[in-house]
């Protein structure tokens, strides 16, 4: 599918969605204004208060999308990469329908933390750039940002080094996207802002590190609720084995002896950590929800990444690319054993 | 829950180096443990009466047996449970003989794994339940895929004892490798002397059908009922069968592959197989020098044929003989690794060979390089250790026996598997050599290894009686070890389907979740290891029963 | 060193997942043949190795198994055909990750067929033998 491109004016997006939204059943997922900031929010009939970009991060709009099956809505997603990627790997997962759904990836300079609520963050492109010249003022997941460019999804929407904007389609839905939007057919678009991002170091830690970062978890397990990823019904950390109580608590402790509290974590995350570890698209929605503040972004990130790297893969990045685990070469890892 | 625990000594086997006396005595106290003892030979006809007796008084629930590891007497200890009126799935066996009691000296310390080995088989017993044993229809006929000798063979054999018969045939002729040989040895016949009559017995039979310029497009279900589609020149055919024998044998080793040789690139050069053909017609002198070469394509590691082929050295010889019978004053020598004349008579072939004058030299052989004046083949001689060059009018390559081409497409379809050398794999090398691991799909012939005529036929016929057996019951039992799908708990993210092998997973659109075709399942576990939340399981070997066998092994309970 | 790391030095656990077609039938024959190898190393049958979840090899590390193996039919020998590509993969994987947390040597992988027994015992009495090592060492680093 031949990438197209177009360079779009001011105003151009919201006249093009104000358009799309005049029909029943259409809705556009984005991000508004707020008083304290930009939220995430599906508009239906107009887009008043939108807002294309949302520095500060509270959770993966991905997870919103979760078990969407009926066809007959028509719904125009524009959200952060992470955020579109966690979408097309749902999709693969068969744990949201796509039929009616454009999935519109936007250039993301950055988060800050939602617990941070600061008034005072630049609103535009430019302004955001600036202000997180400074990474240290990111959240983690994204000063670790493996994919910050609306590359992904059926379009993308982003802005080049002299500050105009450009929208891309990358499949047939794409381009049914970009045809709302008035804008020069751009033959060959000029230097994008943001570039390819660079490949960090490889995570490496240890045992005794990482029961010293998650030893503040008390296992309320929203991590894995608001993970996009975690899509099961019914989680195996669901019942008691990993957080025994009462009489099972007592047997244990008789039995093995002095006992960390809370039991199981440990486990339970490492385990986790093994489920997600072809999908997850290192949001670090984990980190953002626990209340304990353990550094989990960079635990699953870095496993993540680690584990994908293995066979190439990065999720979310193509939705005809097979998860790793559900396939196989033959002559492959002929190292792997002892 | 009423738990029976029986500890078996084996004579002195077991009891030697492990006390099984402390073993009834720890399990005995047991809260759920109803019976813990010890037996001489639980095996043995009292033995076996005890367990029964046992079961039948105490109203046992679950039964464990720790004696010898769980494969031997399967169905003697499963027969013995049913007669008690218990249901058979609810035994676990323990070995703790090949695993414990022969493999460490130590009796405290091989009483001590005992007791981890049992109180992993006995947690793990908790979780079982009563498994039903299904019985399926056999459908009483048989697909024969490839109607080479094997197959003809097969076909014939089955045909005899009232199967109706399918054969298919990619070729417009049946006969396969062994039609075009000339003067088959040791039987001295030419291979359509062999075919005919094979095929004129079968083409006389009203329940045999055969497809010729056919082949197998479509295959569907389980044992006893196949479902296969065969596509040929009048169109498709979907045919219903209880079992079948892929016999699509095997093809010549492509000479081309070992570019030093020259194959392809002189008319001096050529194969046995191009040998039989142009038999009495070749570009030779009256006194012609001729160089034979065994083991090519054969017991070469560099091109990734490690395995010897198996007939060539006799066919070596059949070319050898047949060139000094028709040209008496002919220089004939063959150059050879080993001469592997390993059927009956063999050996005394030989030996006439180089008593007419053949002459035999052991070497590796380099290269073939065509020249104006002759081939020149240049080798290393292994016994005097020494390079050679010498010209020759002729050069035959004994080439040797590759994969059958088709293999990998028929392995996808019939989801049977091919070994290392891409020929098929065989149950066992050595106790099944007819059966796949596929139920009621069996192979015959040389797609499951280099095989002489004799040894493909004989091979077709053992296929053949090994199906017929399975048909003639008229039904099967299926394995009830297989997966299951908790609808209530499936999320529908179809990773289990994907990775199924079988394909025995199959997606309901509507309830968005999957369920297993129980009659393909093969039993072996990897939806259960896909899904993250284990909503598929596998029958037997669930993770809670896993979970508990791992803890009470690492004495965590 | 503590009464736990004096344990493992003594004695360590190792919790192996054979396969029913090819390992588990090599530690059979092992067994028949009277070969010796140490009494920590336990196995769990398992009808493929594709059976194995990572997450039983996990929970084995923090039941408080010293060190895990997954073992199973040579790739392209499996009796269920395919199963052991998985596994291959699967297990890999989860090296990786126990390379992450610095633990690699926690968790091996084998291809063992019905006829090795000799191969069998040789991997794990090395394993065996290595953890014991590593945990003497691990011992005396600490004291």
């Amino acid at each position: 599918m031949q990438t197209q491109a177009k360079k779009i004016k001011e105003g151009a997006l919201e006249r093009g969605l104000n358009g799309f939204l005049e029909d029943e059943g259409c809705l556009v997922f984005g991000f508004e204004k707020g008083e304290e900031g930009a939220r995430h929010r599906i508009f239906k009939g107009s887009l008043d208060r939108h807002t294309l970009l949302n520095p500060s991060f509270d959770v993966n709009g991905a997870l919103y999308l979760r078990r969407i099956f009926s066809k007959g809505a028509r719904i125009i997603v524009m959200l952060r990469p992470c955020e579109i990627r966690a979408y097309v790997e749902l999709v693969k997962l068969a744990q949201i329908e796509p039929e009616g759904i454009i999935a519109v990836s936007l250039d993301c300079p950055g988060t800050v933390s939602s617990k941070e609520k600061l008034k005072d963050l630049p609103a535009g492109m430019e302004g955001l750039v600036e202000y997180f010249r400074d990474t240290a003022r990111m959240r983690p997941a994204c000063r670790a940002c493996g994919e910050r460019r609306g590359v992904v999804g059926d379009a993308g929407l982003r802005i080049a080094k002299d500050g105009a904007f450009y929208a891309f389609s990358y499949t047939g839905k794409g381009e049914a996207f970009l045809g709302l939007i008035e804008g020069e057919a751009a033959g060959e678009a000029p230097e994008m802002l943001f570039g390819e991002s660079p490949r960090g170091r490889a995570f490496q830690t240890d045992m005794e590190s990482f029961s010293k970062d998650f030893s503040p978890c008390i296992m309320c397990r929203n991590c894995r609720d608001v993970c996009p990823m975690c899509y099961c019904l019914d989680c195996l950390f669901n019942g008691d084995e990993y957080l025994p109580k009462g009489d099972a608590l007592l047997n244990k402790v008789l039995r093995t002896g002095s006992t960390a509290m809370p039991q199981g974590k440990e486990a339970f995350h490492l385990i986790r950590m093994f489920h997600v570890s072809q999908t997850c698209v290192g949001c670090g929605a984990c980190e953002e929800a626990c209340p304990q503040a353990v550094p989990l972004a960079m635990y699953f990130k870095g496993v993540s990444e680690r584990l994908q790297g293995m066979f190439s893969y990065m999720s979310g990045r193509d939705p005809g690319e097979a998860i790793p685990y559900l396939t196989f070469l033959e002559d492959e890892l002929q190292d792997a054993d002892d | 829950m009423k738990t029976g625990i029986f500890i078996c000594h084996c004579g002195h086997n077991i009891k030697h180096t492990v006390d099984v006396g402390k073993l009834r005595d720890y399990f005995g106290r047991f809260p759920n443990v109803v019976v813990s003892s010890d037996y001489p030979f639980v095996c043995s006809e009292p033995g076996q009466d005890m367990i029964r007796e046992s079961i039948e008084k105490e109203g046992l629930d679950r039964v464990v047996i720790a004696s010898c590891t769980p494969s031997l007497h399967d169905e003697l200890f499963k027969d013995l449970v049913r007669k008690a009126s218990l249901n058979p799935h609810l035994l676990r066996r323990v070995g703790i003989r090949e695993h414990c009691s022969w493999v460490g000296d130590d009796i405290s310390r091989n009483t001590e794994k005992a007791i981890r080995l049992i109180k992993a088989g006995l947690y793990a017993a908790a979780h079982y339940v009563p498994l039903e044993e299904k019985q399926v229809e056999v459908v009483k006929s048989a697909l024969i895929v490839g109607g080479g000798v094997s197959g003809l063979s097969a076909a014939l054999f089955l045909s005899n004892m009232g199967i109706q018969v399918y054969l298919v045939e990619k070729e417009p002729v049946l006969g396969g490798r062994v039609r075009m040989l000339r003067d088959i040895w040791p039987v001295r016949k030419d291979g359509e002397a062999v075919i005919a009559p094979m095929e004129a017995a079968l083409r006389a039979r009203d329940n045999v059908e055969i497809f010729t310029s056919a082949s197998l497009v479509g295959f569907e279900g389980a044992f006893g009922n196949y479902r296969a589609t065969l596509r040929g020149l009048s169109g498709e055919r979907g045919i219903t069968v209880g079992g079948c024998i892929v016999a699509i044998g095997s093809a010549p080793f492509d000479a081309t592959i070992k570019p030093e040789l020259g194959y392809g690139r002189d008319e001096r050069i050529m194969t046995t197989v191009d040998f039989e053909e142009k038999a009495g017609r070749l570009p030779l002198p009256p006194k012609p020098r001729v160089a034979i070469l065994h083991c090519v394509g054969s017991r070469d590691e560099q091109i990734g044929r490690p395995y010897c082929s198996r007939i060539c050295c006799i066919n070596a010889l059949r070319v050898a003989e047949s060139l000094k019978e028709r040209y008496k004053d002919s220089y004939v020598e063959s150059f050879y690794m080993d001469v592997r004349a390993h059927p009956r008579g063999g050996e005394e072939f030989f030996e006439d060979t180089q008593a007419k004058g053949v002459l035999f030299t052991r070497c590796s052989v380099a290269e073939i390089i065509p020249g104006r004046d002759g081939l020149s083949v240049r080798g290393e001689d292994t016994l005097l250790g020494e390079p050679f060059e010498r010209k020759f009018d002729l050069a035959v390559l004994s080439v040797g026996i590759s994969p059958p081409p088709d293999g990998p497409a028929v392995s996808s379809l019939m989801k049977i598997a091919l070994d290392k050398d891409r020929f098929f794999l065989e149950a066992h090398v050595k106790l099944r050599p007819y059966d796949t691991a596929v139920k009621g799909i069996f192979i015959a012939g040389a797609c499951s290894g280099p095989k002489d005529m004799e040894e493909a036929i004989n091979h077709g016929r053992a296929s053949a009686v090994k199906l017929f057996g399975f048909l003639s019951a008229g039904f099967a039992t299926v394995d009830p070890y297989v997966a299951v799908v908790d609808g209530k708990r499936c999320s529908g993210c179809r990773m289990c389907e994907k990775a199924c092998v079988a394909k025995a997973i199959k997606y309901d659109e509507a309830a968005r979740v999957v369920h297993v075709e129980e009659a393909a399942c093969m039993g072996c576990g990897l939806c259960n290891s896909t899904c993250p939340s284990s909503s598929i399981s596998l029958r037997g070997y669930g993770d809670s029963a896993i979970d508990d066998e791992i803890a009470a092994l690492v004495e965590a309970i | 060193m503590s009464a736990t790391e004096e344990k493992t030095a003594k004695d360590p656990q190792i919790v192996g997942f054979a396969c029913s077609f090819c390992t588990f039938k090599a530690s059979e024959m092992a067994g028949s043949l009277r070969m010796k190898y140490p009494d920590g190393v336990k196995l769990v049958q398992v009808p493929c190795s594709s059976r194995v979840d990572p997450a039983f090899v996990i929970k084995s590390i923090f039941e408080g198994a010293d060190a895990v193996f997954v073992a199973g039919c040579h790739p392209g020998d499996c009796h269920f055909i395919k199963g052991n590509y998985f596994t291959r993969r699967k297990i890999a994987a989860l090296k990786e990750m126990f390379d992450a947390f610095s633990m690699k040597e926690k968790l091996r992988l084998f291809w063992v067929s019905a006829a090795e027994a000799r191969r069998f015992v040789e991997k794990v009495r090395a394993m065996y033998d290595e953890i014991k090592e590593a945990s003497h060492a691990d011992a005396g680093k600490k004291d």
